[in-house]
């Protein structure tokens, strides 16, 4: 130790150049890595971040409520911000890295929390948990998307779950409301997902959904009513009450089918439109298929006949009224009222509409030419409503179809009121032609033979009067006056007489005398007929000549 | 070699690295524990070098990324340093702000910068003086360790705090990345030779700065 740094005091130490790239260098290239793939995974390899509008922030919290696929979380609320326009907030949501493809177009987004209604009860497991937002992923194919409109109700069915999805238009809302059944056969087959005004407010539209096992049943030809509320009606057959199940009475209800004998067609697509009617008549009247218009002028008041108002063929409903307006006939100076009717012909032509042999035209006008004529009828009397009916007057003016402007005109007779018009006027004719101043005349001599009749018996009358005279002479004349006094006295003689055979009179004294020897005879041919009774040969041979010799007369005279 | 006092390394002896020993460098490994020999370590600069860049990688991912997830009652926070020292300074805790702040970014960085300049003296790159290098480098002994106390924190917690679904705490990427920083700070400060300094010191007051000055003596 000592010796070696004497002898080599400062050259021996040898130095060597430092290597330029050591080992230690990967150090910071691993670190670099490591840095690099953390920032990585926390920010670029984030999920996406939606935005959801909402009109309430009710329950929904950032960093707390969650974002769940069929109860799946894929994401978290990430921040709540009021809208710049003060009326609604911007939900931002944060979604798990795997869930971006749930970010669709279409993609719906509400808030489950508790829900109480009548027609259905849910979300309550939220009571405890705490509300969530549901995430209903949109159509498969359909484009990235990342601002959305949050539902505030949830649909009734999710657009995962398969089945057919189609759109129903009516009038008027009725008691038809979200969730609300849809039946086949009373059978429960769909939902109503959702309603909405379409077209400026002039109809409500409803998604309805038919779930995938009875989807087949919807076809083109179905029919959708509303079967909400209870009917009753009352008919000839009686008074008939029908109302649907519990659910449909309170929340509304749909039902569909085909109208029995046609065909049903091609099965029904998604997002096919459908009329939703009023009530099962109502879709049952709507298998008219108007094709055939006519122009109807009628020289009579169509005061009581709308559009819409039936046209009828010996009371089957044929067609109906489409419009009543001047303008029908342009620039024509003609009087007659026009009214343009559509007809279904496939209703009232026997063949059936497949195999319809003739043009409609051709059929019509063969039709006309045996008398077939529209008029006016009273459909009701108390509503005065008209309805045009067509039939057959065999005995009309012949007549044919004319063209009319654009339309073809229709031959009319008139009915109804006016026909009854024209019987009364008929009569009324009648009664003109009847030779009713030859009446008169005879009349007027009939009048004066009664009048000398009249004169007569006048004369009678004071021969009768005079003849009463006479009589009340007869009665006032003195003598006439006595004779009571006379009768008076011939009472008193009467009395008299009478009083003699009372029981203090001669005659009654007679009669006793009388009565009591006729008893005492009487009893002595009693006694004769009991000797005769009980020994006949007495008469013959005395009543002693029986064996018996206990005298019977005297014990039966005492 | 004009030096008042003779350096061991002027004579050819070395300090063993493990056990202290001054032995002879040409002997090549210690007689006493048989550990190479080296009159300075080796690649010391490099190495340095090499591992404060990593450190230096570390520290933005370290800050940016959340150092721990709590979930409390499905709430889930998850915090990084800046924004924990953030909730505090705005809650009014000025003084363990300022500790987070001091032990957590401002250390690790003073770390890296000032052995940056230590290495860069070395090289002779800077010349301050000898007393600015020895405070410096005691600096950066001193500090060094303290950084640890975030991970200790998050460790503790992580470990205590797991009470299912009421509230559990799990550490972040920053925690890792964190982590990564103080000890390859740690390291970079151990693989420093400070000997360096004073070799550089001894060459500029001996001759005019040569042109080997970027040799590394080994």
């Amino acid at each position: 130790m000592n010796d070696e740094p004497t002898s080599t005091p400062a050259a021996t130490p040898e130095i060597l150049r430092a290597r330029r790239w050591n080992i230690v260098w990967v150090v910071p290239l691993v670190a670099l890595l490591l840095g690099g793939w953390l920032l990585y995974r926390n920010f670029a390899a984030q999920g996406p971040v939606a935005r959801v509008r909402f009109d309430t922030a009710e329950e929904i919290y950032a960093g707390k409520t969650e974002v769940r696929c069929r109860s799946v979380k894929v994401g978290i609320v990430k921040d709540v911000k009021l809208a710049d326009d003060l009326k609604s907030v911007l939900v931002y949501l944060e979604l798990a890295p795997a869930s971006e493809g749930l970010l669709r177009r279409g993609t719906r987004f509400w808030v489950v929390k508790p829900r109480l209604s009548a027609a259905e009860i849910s979300g309550l497991g939220t009571l405890i948990q705490g509300s969530y937002i549901e995430l209903d992923p949109g159509p498969q194919d359909a484009e990235k998307w990342t601002l959305f409109k949050g539902r505030e109700t949830p649909p009734a069915t999710n657009r995962s779950v398969p089945g057919r999805r189609l759109t129903l238009t009516a009038e008027e809302a009725g008691s038809l409301s979200i969730g609300a059944p849809i039946y086949f056969r009373g059978f429960e087959v769909g939902r109503i997902e959702g309603r909405e005004l379409a077209e400026n407010g002039l109809k409500v539209t409803y998604n309805a959904f038919i779930k995938e096992n009875y989807s087949h049943l919807v076809t083109e030809n179905t029919r959708f009513w509303n079967t909400s509320g209870i009917d009753i009606s009352a008919n000839a057959e009686g008074v008939k009450l029908r109302t649907p199940s519990f659910q449909a009475m309170v929340s509304g209800g749909v039902s569909f089918g085909v109208t029995d004998g046609e065909n049903p067609g091609n099965p029904a697509t998604d997002g096919m439109s459908f009329t939703l009617f009023r009530d099962e008549d109502a879709a049952r009247h709507s298998t008219f298929n108007p094709t055939v218009k006519f122009l109807l002028l009628f020289d009579q008041t169509v005061r009581g006949l709308t559009e819409k108002a039936p046209v009828e063929f010996r009371g089957i409903t044929i067609g109906r009224v489409a419009q009543i307006s001047f303008d029908l006939v342009a620039g024509a100076d003609d009087p007659r009222i026009p009214v343009l009717i559509e007809l279904d012909p496939s209703l009232v032509r026997p063949e059936t509409a497949r195999e319809m042999t003739k043009p409609d035209s051709v059929f019509f006008s063969e039709e006309v030419s045996k008398g077939l004529r529209a008029a006016l009828k009273t459909g009701s009397l108390l509503t005065g409503a008209l309805f045009v009916d067509l039939d057959y007057y065999p005995d009309a003016a012949p007549a044919k179809l004319e063209k009319a402007g654009d339309f073809t005109a229709f031959p009319t007779t008139s009915s109804g009121f006016a026909q009854l018009e024209a019987k009364l006027s008929a009569i009324l004719d009648k009664i003109q032609a009847m030779p009713l101043e030859q009446t008169m005349a005879d009349l007027a001599a009939a009048a004066a033979e009664a009048k000398t009749t009249i004169a007569e018996s006048r004369s009678t009358l004071r021969e009768i009067e005079a003849t009463a005279a006479a009589a009340r002479k007869t009665l006032e004349d003195p003598e006439f006056r006595e004779l009571p006094a006379d009768l008076r006295k011939s009472i008193a003689a009467l009395e008299k007489s009478i009083a003699s055979v009372g029981p203090d009179g001669a005659v009654q004294g007679d009669l006793l005398r009388t009565l009591d020897e006729l008893r005492a005879s009487l009893r002595s041919l009693k006694s004769v007929a009991t000797t005769i009774d009980e020994k006949p040969n007495s008469l013959l041979f005395g009543r002693d000549s029986s064996g018996n010799p206990t005298p019977k007369a005297p014990r039966a005279a005492r | 070699m004009n030096t008042p006092y003779p350096k061991a390394a002027d004579h050819g002896l070395a300090a063993c690295h493990t056990c202290g020993r001054v032995s002879p460098v040409t002997l090549g490994k210690c007689p006493r524990c048989g550990s190479h020999l080296h009159l300075r370590k080796p690649a010391s600069i490099q190495n340095t070098l090499a591992l404060m860049a990593a450190a230096a990688a570390l520290y933005i991912p370290s800050h940016m990324l959340p150092i721990m997830t709590v979930s409390e009652l499905g709430v889930v926070t998850t915090n990084t340093i800046i924004g924990g020292m953030m909730t505090f300074w705005r809650s009014g805790a000025y003084p363990i702000a300022i500790v987070i702040f001091t032990a957590s970014i401002l250390i690790p960085m003073l770390k890296i910068v000032a052995l940056s300049w230590l290495c860069a003296a070395a090289t002779g790159r800077v010349h301050p003086s000898p007393a600015a290098l020895g405070k410096v480098y005691w600096f950066t002994e001193l500090l060094g360790r303290w950084s640890m106390v975030d991970i200790f924190v998050v460790g503790i917690l992580v470990s205590i705090v797991q009470l299912g679904n009421y509230m559990t705490i799990t550490p972040g990427p920053g925690a890792l990345a964190f982590a990564g920083v103080v000890m390859l700070t740690m390291f970079a400060a151990m693989s420093f030779e400070p000997r360096m300094l004073w070799d550089r010191l001894d060459e500029l007051s001996s001759a005019p700065p040569s042109n080997d000055s970027a040799t590394t003596p080994s």
